[in-house]
């Protein structure tokens, strides 16, 4: 059809309508080919309304009313549409459609059209009513169904397809018109009246829109007489809230979820009235599980966090909720559930039975957990603000027991598998935890357990269990390893030994690391556990450091501290690197990923631990190795001895100012044999004071620091000494005379010095002669390397032969043994390698270092 | 139990509590016999410890009369009579039961149609002799009766009989714990030790995949082997092998550190027996690694001892845990035969690693650090220059003695290096041939 001949032709229709208002979405039908005069009665209806709820929109149809008579007379131009309007017009084409469609009988044009027809209406704004013509159409469409399935010859002439369509409208149709069944009904009885009604209502409408004010509109929603709340809504509508209709109001809500044009404000308003009003726990239940979600919907983005009342009221509503599940044993909230169709009349549990409601409790926790971290996350540490926020950590662990809680008691009395549920909010319960001394646990513990009512108790973690933290942390954890297979489990461990960490309990820490076997497969987990395991390592390195076990301090921190990444792989802010691209993305990710500030480790301390035991330990060697040619071949810590490189080649070299300062000064004197100014160095440093019992930890170092002077003077001044009487030693370094000879003793039995005691004169007596001349290192060092190259070559071959190969290793050893710097460890341990599978949960690898962890780190941060 | 203050150290540092959990009854029954021989406990407690031990065994006599001390009375009560009454009659019926079978058993032709094969064996015996599976397991049911109500050799043979017929595995293997503790208590430590070597292959092959009974199992052998290891001596070279040994020394430092004890002991001990220096170095070598990380876990005055000699080097301390040890060890069930080659083999130890760090000794302070007069000092000195082949020699003006120690030589060095090189390639390239 042309279109000048279709323009007449609205135009004559709108004229007859007496609506001129309108003519603008007319002429867009006609455009599109249809031209039914109730088709586009309702839609001008639909369109008013629509303008009448968006603030934009109305404004755009306010200046169209003014010049509807132009945009009439100028038909056949190029019209600007809103999107309602196409919306409109696509329906109507689709119902125009469809109407043939049941002139021919086909079958396969209606089902096609009817699916479309669907969408589109499902497409538009949350709050426009369904449009009429859609109602009217699915009503006849049903009629007609009907006496098509009546009609039996005619079925059975119907082909293949035809049939096969009609079937399916069928089945939808039936499901579709149950949502509208109400207003099919008002079509039914009396289809004018329907249709009029409309045009009154449609004639109705300009004029709130000038006057605005108490004018009674439709109230489409409110159509109860009962007694009820009543508020104004949106665009002048009159809200009324009902027990009774509040399904209805969620189902809109729930519906206009993640839609384009929702005010969560206004929903989640409607929603806390909407409790107010609900009067049977299942209401209570449904209304607090859409309005968590949607004060949970507020934010979104990954740089905004919830706001501080958003949360509070989530937690508080969150409580609610348990609380109303507390007191119905009868109702459940669970993951699996089949969803509640009818909204007119609400299930009932019988009894005896349960009512299953989809939902997930635990995930709110989790939510509520993660926004509060989000949130310390972004907030200044140093403010008090974040100490605030801080304190609602409490009522969140409370509320985390109080889940827990909840769901055993599902478990005990209804024997509803929530394992895994459990095991989540136990692991929250542990990463809130296992961070915090002793007595801090305590508190929180105690102040959690007051907040929750009398009469409830858990069976894992039962409330007069124990005081003591450790307790608690075990119960939580062996929870855990029992009932998680998973990644939770490896979390729960790293807490574990976290916690033993902190309190001082080195050996235990260090056995549940080692049996656990965590430094094998951490580089395969992800990232946040990876950065826990970080954390871990790092606080097993310090305490071993507090109990005095230097070697076993070092080896652990050198993991991390050695990087020189350390922010990074702590999560403790994001290194600023200078040849670094990291792009945008993954900055993004690294923020997300960091600790709230109340969670970190001191860094500056761990470095300083560090740093110190490496002095510790790379002095000594240092002065050992001298001036041998394999200088090189032992380097404990790389960051050390840079940092020492640099140090010494400092031409002026300052009072100490900071912590580094004062170790490499400390290193300086030590090497030189002062002791005492080494030790006075260290003390100074001020950032011990944040260790429990300072003095202690100093006086531990001092007396390291003698001991390792000592050590360091034999190397270094050894081929100036004839013999050197024990009791000098013992007045230089200030050692007892026991402990002086001991310390001997042991590097003369360890072959690191070439020296015999003289009991008699109580002196050392050093060896002539034994110094090497370069061929002679040369040619050691050569048959070294050769044996290790055999070494290798066998390992290489009992790898492929999957330990068959079967060299009987030990015994062609056995004979040398003596001669090289600290013998042959390997030895006994290669023979046993083939049959490790089988040694049962062993601490096998226990002499194995720490320094089997490598592979870690790199590339894992990196993802 | 209450402890008397006679002697702390060597009650503190009794191990019997520790053993007894695993350990069979009537294997605790000689360790309880000796605590109550060393008077440490009054009569009344060890009686009552024997009677709660015993009392849930079949040995009804026996018990009735532990009853009858312990409360005084002339009589033993009634319930014990009636009890061995029922256990005699079990006996009884058990034995017309097994007749049949042990009848089989001793007839020749029937013995000389068995094979290695244990179900074709079975099948035999039924389709011929009309023996099942439930007449088979009556054997097990009276060997066990039988260890029970004590009569150890008896049970041990029919656990043996049991074991040729059976084919279940479950309770086969049960038999050998069973036979492990007869022979034990019979003390005959040749058959115990074969004992001990199927019950480890039992526990290699049936548990491979269950690493935690395969600990908790590995345990009461390590327990159990205590016995022949402190007193068969053929076996003890085995059973040191055993412990060194990957899987058992992680079993002792997982779940009985305590064992380090008997484990020290016994490589201290076989000083003077081995002449076989290298392994002995070895072993000494692994002890003091072992005990250096277990020292946190378990200590005694044996493993400090240990310690403080080859850890520490602490010469006057090891003098003093020595005697402690010597203490510990003479009340100890296990050690008490082997205390004073103990003290003599680490007083060897002492001087060994005292003349390797010093150049000159002063005898009269070497006497004394070993708990010994001058004039035996010295022929201590000059015993120990000959046995370890020092080179040393005594000036005798100044009462001293004068240690040689030549450096290694680079030379030897790099040839003791090089040494089996040769041969390892060789090795290598047969095995990549193949």
């Amino acid at each position: 059809m042309s279109r000048f001949f279709k323009g007449g032709l609205s135009d004559s229709d709108t004229s007859s309508s007496d609506e001129e208002l309108y003519s603008e979405a007319e002429e867009s039908e006609a455009e599109e080919g249809s031209s039914s005069e109730s088709g586009s009665e309702d839609e001008s209806e639909e369109a008013e309304e629509s303008g009448d709820d968006e603030g934009g929109s109305r404004f755009l149809k306010g200046g169209r009313g003014g010049s509807d008579d132009e945009s009439s007379e100028d038909e056949g131009k190029r019209v600007v549409k809103s999107a309602k309007d196409k919306r409109l017009e696509e329906i109507e084409a689709s119902i125009k459609l469809i109407e043939n469609g049941q002139k021919i009988n086909d079958w396969v044009v209606i089902s096609a059209e009817f699916d479309k027809l669907n969408k589109l209406v499902a497409k538009g704004p949350q709050d426009s009513l369904t449009p009429k013509i859609y109602i009217r159409i699915v009503a006849d469409l049903e009629d007609f169904m009907n006496e098509t399935l009546k009609d039996k010859v005619a079925a059975k002439k119907m082909n293949a397809a035809n049939a096969r369509a009609l079937n399916a409208i069928k089945q939808r149709l039936k499901r579709n018109n149950r949502a509208y069944e109400r207003e099919i009904e008002e079509y039914k009885k009396d289809k004018e009246a329907f249709m009029v009604e409309e045009k009154e209502v449609e004639i109705s409408i300009p004029r709130p829109r000038t006057i605005r004010g108490p004018t009674e509109n439709i109230a489409p929603e409110g159509e109860d007489d009962d007694e009820g709340f009543e508020a104004v809504g949106k665009g002048g509508k009159t809200l009324k809230f009902t027990p009774e209709s509040i399904f209805k109001h969620l189902r809109g809500i729930i519906e206009a979820r993640g839609k384009k044009n929702t005010d969560k404000g206004e929903q989640i308003r409607i929603m806390e009235k909407l409790y107010e009003v609900a009067q049977t726990p299942y209401q209570k239940i449904k209304v607090l599980l859409a309005l968590i979600s949607t004060r949970f919907d507020l934010t979104y983005g990954a740089l905004s966090y919830m706001s501080s009342e958003q949360w509070k009221a989530a937690e508080k509503e969150f409580n609610t909720l348990l609380e109303v599940l507390e007191a119905n044993p009868d109702y459940v909230v669970i993951e699996n559930a089949e969803e509640w169709d009818d909204d007119e009349k609400q299930p009932v549990p019988v009894p005896g039975e349960i009512l299953k409601i989809p939902g997930s409790v635990v995930s709110f926790v989790d939510r509520l957990d993660d926004e509060l971290t989000r949130s310390l996350q972004h907030i200044d540490p140093h403010t008090t603000e974040y100490i605030d926020r801080l304190s609602d950590e409490g009522a969140l662990y409370t509320t985390i027991i109080r889940n827990q809680l909840y769901l055993e008691r599902f478990r005990t009395n209804q024997n509803i598998s929530t394992d895994e549920a459990i095991n989540r909010v136990i692991m929250r319960r542990l990463e809130h935890l296992y961070f915090k001394p002793e007595q801090v646990i305590v508190t929180v513990e105690e102040n959690a357990w007051k907040s929750i009512p009398e009469g409830l108790d858990s069976v894992i973690s039962p409330k007069k269990a124990s005081p003591a933290a450790s307790d608690l942390l075990y119960t939580l954890c062996t929870y855990l390893y029992k009932h998680d297979a998973t990644v939770l489990r490896t979390r729960a461990m790293l807490c574990h030994i976290y916690h033993y960490a902190l309190h001082n309990q080195f050996y235990k820490a260090r056995d549940l690391m080692l049996m656990s076997h965590l430094q094998e497969n951490i580089h395969v987990a992800d990232v946040g556990t990876q950065i826990l395991y970080n954390r871990t390592l790092v606080q097993v390195g310090l305490c071993a450091f507090r109990a005095g076990l230097i070697y076993e301090a070092q080896t652990c921190l050198q993991e991390i501290c050695g990087t020189g990444r350390l922010k990074e792989m702590l999560a403790q802010g994001v290194q600023i690197q200078r040849y670094s691209q990291v792009s945008p993305e993954q900055e993004r990710l690294e923020r997300q990923r960091q600790l709230p500030f109340h969670q970190h480790i001191n860094l500056e301390l761990l470095e300083c631990a560090y740093l110190t035991c490496s002095m510790l330990l790379e002095i000594p060697a240092l002065a050992a190795t001298g001036s041998s040619p394999d200088l090189k071949k032992r380097v404990i810590s790389k960051t050390f001895r840079r940092m020492l490189e640099y140090h010494e080649r400092q031409i002026f070299t300052g009072p100490a100012e900071n912590t580094r300062d004062h170790v490499m000064q400390s290193a300086k004197a030590l090497a030189a044999g002062e002791w005492k100014r080494s030790s006075e160095l260290i003390h100074a440093i001020k950032i011990w004071d944040l260790l429990p019992e300072p003095q202690k930890i100093k006086d531990m170092l001092s007396e390291k620091i003698q001991e390792e002077g000592l050590r360091t003077y034999l190397f270094t001044y050894a081929p100036f000494y004839d013999t050197l009487s024990i009791s000098r030693l013992v007045e230089m370094f200030d050692l007892s005379e026991r402990k002086a000879s001991a310390l001997v003793s042991k590097m003369i039995a360890h072959e690191e010095i070439a020296a015999a005691l003289d009991q008699v004169n109580n002196a050392i007596i050093f060896r002539k002669g034994v110094e090497l001349s370069r061929l002679q290192t040369l040619a050691l060092t050569l048959s070294d390397k050769a044996s290790g190259l055999m070494e290798m070559n066998e390992r290489v071959l009992e790898q492929k032969t999957q330990g068959q190969g079967g060299f009987p290793e030990g015994g062609q050893r056995g004979g040398g043994g003596r001669g090289g710097r600290g013998g042959r460890r390997g030895d006994h341990e290669g023979g046993g390698r083939g049959r490790g599978g089988g040694q049962g949960k062993g601490r096998g690898n226990k002499n194995v270092q720490f320094n089997q962890q490598s592979g870690f780190h790199g590339g894992a941060m990196r993802t | 139990m209450a402890e008397t203050s006679s002697s702390d150290a060597a009650v503190s540092y009794d191990l019997v509590p520790k053993l007894m959990p695993h350990l069979d009854r009537h294997l605790i029954f000689p360790l309880l016999e000796f605590v109550e021989s060393r008077g440490v406990f009054s009569h009344e407690e060890m009686l009552q410890a024997k009677y709660d031990l015993l009392k849930n065994s079949d040995m009804a006599d026996f018990v009735g009369s532990l009853y009858r001390d312990i409360h005084d009375t002339g009589d033993i009560p009634e319930e014990f009579a009636k009890k061995k009454e029922a256990v005699v009659q079990t006996l009884k019926d058990l034995e017309e039961q097994s007749s049949p079978v042990l009848q089989l058993l001793e007839n020749p032709d029937v013995v000389g149609n068995l094979r290695s094969d244990k179900t074709q064996n079975m099948v035999y015996l039924k389709d011929n002799h009309g023996v099942t599976v439930e007449s088979v397991n009556v054997l097990y049911d009276f060997g066990q009766q039988q260890f029970s109500c004590g009569n150890y050799g008896a049970a041990a043979d029919l656990l043996y009989q049991f074991r040729i017929l059976s084919t279940d595995s479950d309770k086969t293997s049960h038999a050998t714990w069973g036979k492990l503790a007869c022979e034990i208590l019979m003390t005959h430590w040749d058959s115990a030790m074969e004992e001990v070597t199927k019950v480890k292959d039992l526990i290699e092959q049936k548990l491979y995949n269950n690493p935690l009974d395969q600990l908790q199992h590995r345990t009461w052998l390590v327990h159990w082997c205590l016995f022949p290891f402190f007193n068969h001596d053929a076996s003890k070279d085995i059973l040191l092998e055993m412990f060194f040994s990957p899987a058992y020394i992680n079993t002792i430092q997982t779940s009985c550190p305590w064992i380090l004890r008997y484990v020290a002991a016994a490589v201290i001990t076989n000083r003077n027996r081995n002449r076989n220096t290298v392994q002995y170095q070895k072993q000494l070598k692994d002890l003091v690694r072992i005990v250096k990380q277990e020292l946190y876990e378990y200590r005694d005055p044996i493993t400090d001892f240990v310690a403080a000699l080859y850890i520490d080097f602490d010469f006057e301390e090891a003098q003093r845990k020595l005697g402690e040890a010597e203490e510990v060890l003479g009340s100890d069930f296990f050690l008490v035969n082997s205390a004073e080659a103990f003290v003599d083999s680490a007083r060897h130890l002492i001087s060994e690693s005292y003349c390797k760090i010093h150049q000159r000794i002063d005898i009269k302070d070497l006497a004394q650090r070993l708990n010994l007069s001058q004039d035996e000092g010295e022929k201590w000195i000059v015993n120990l220059i000959r046995d370890t082949r020092v080179d040393a020699k005594i000036d005798y003006k100044d009462g001293t003695v004068i240690m040689n120690h030549p450096p290694q030589s680079v030379y030897q060095q790099v040839i003791e290096r090089t040494k089996g090189g040769f041969f390892r390639t060789q090795v290598i390239t047969a095995a990549v041939s193949k």
